[in-house]
């Protein structure tokens, strides 16, 4: 189990193979991967991205993120979690987050994942600040990621 | 008492510092009365803390908690925005 917070750039190849190495039980790796998109494409008049400035609260998101991977843990027979999330500046088209999971068959690995993206993205403390073309607004909280997460704590 | 406040996001901006450390009195023990006095006695960005308290999170020692849960003497203490990672 791992959890990275980290202002540069990861490649999901190296971590995945590191998880693999000395592990002959893993069967499946999911890994869901975010990226920073150019444009909101719910605005009518797009604006341009240039910068996603990142914010967390050290210490806090650690604990949270271990909070997480043990839920997930605890509810799925998984070989092998990672959470890498970045913070400080980004730039259009590079990664903020990635969640790799990996088991022994893909059912465990394809639902941890979700579970632990969900949790992630209401209970780990980041904040997003969007600086396009036109203006610098922080991200607000979007009623759609709470649904998702209320909707693990019903399934089980 | 002395309590460490941290502020990030939204709220950091407005207050303009990320951290305060400050004398609390027995009458000032949670969160919601702490706020409720700082926006009497010092005004400032401490009343639109507290018009906007239905927006903001509150943790205690890295803890999201209650804004009526009790603050004790070296408590670390939390003002943020709903959270927008991932």
């Amino acid at each position: 189990m791992a959890i990275y917070i980290q202002k540069e750039l990861f490649e999901v190849e190296k971590i995945i193979s590191n998880i693999r190495k000395n592990k002959p039980l893993i069967g499946a790796i999911v890994s869901f991967i975010g990226y920073v998109r150019e444009f909101n494409g719910n605005d009518i008049k797009v604006k341009k991205l240039k910068q996603m400035d990142l914010e967390h609260y050290p210490g806090m998101t650690e604990k949270e993120l271990i909070k997480i991977e043990l839920n997930a843990k605890s509810r799925w027979d998984l070989e092998d979690v990672c959470i890498i999330h970045r913070v400080g500046k980004l730039l259009p088209s590079e990664p903020i987050v990635a969640v790799i999971v990996a088991s022994q068959h893909r059912k465990n690995a394809f639902e941890a994942c979700e579970f632990i993206i969900d949790f992630l993205k209401t209970d780990a403390p980041f904040w997003k600040k969007e600086i396009s073309d036109r203006d610098q607004l922080w991200v607000q909280d979007n009623s759609e990621d709470y649904k998702r997460k209320n909707n693990w704590d019903i399934k089980k | 008492m002395k309590i460490n406040i941290l502020f990030f996001a939204g709220i950091r901006e407005e207050f303009g510092t990320n951290k305060k450390s400050i004398e609390i009195s027995k009458s000032e023990n949670s969160p919601y009365k702490l706020i409720n006095s700082l926006s009497k006695k010092e005004q400032g960005s401490w009343i639109m803390l507290l018009n906007k308290k239905d927006s903001v999170r509150v943790a205690i020692n890295q803890e999201v908690c209650d804004w009526n849960d009790q603050l004790n003497d070296g408590d670390e203490l939390a003002f943020f925005p709903p959270i927008t990672g991932g």
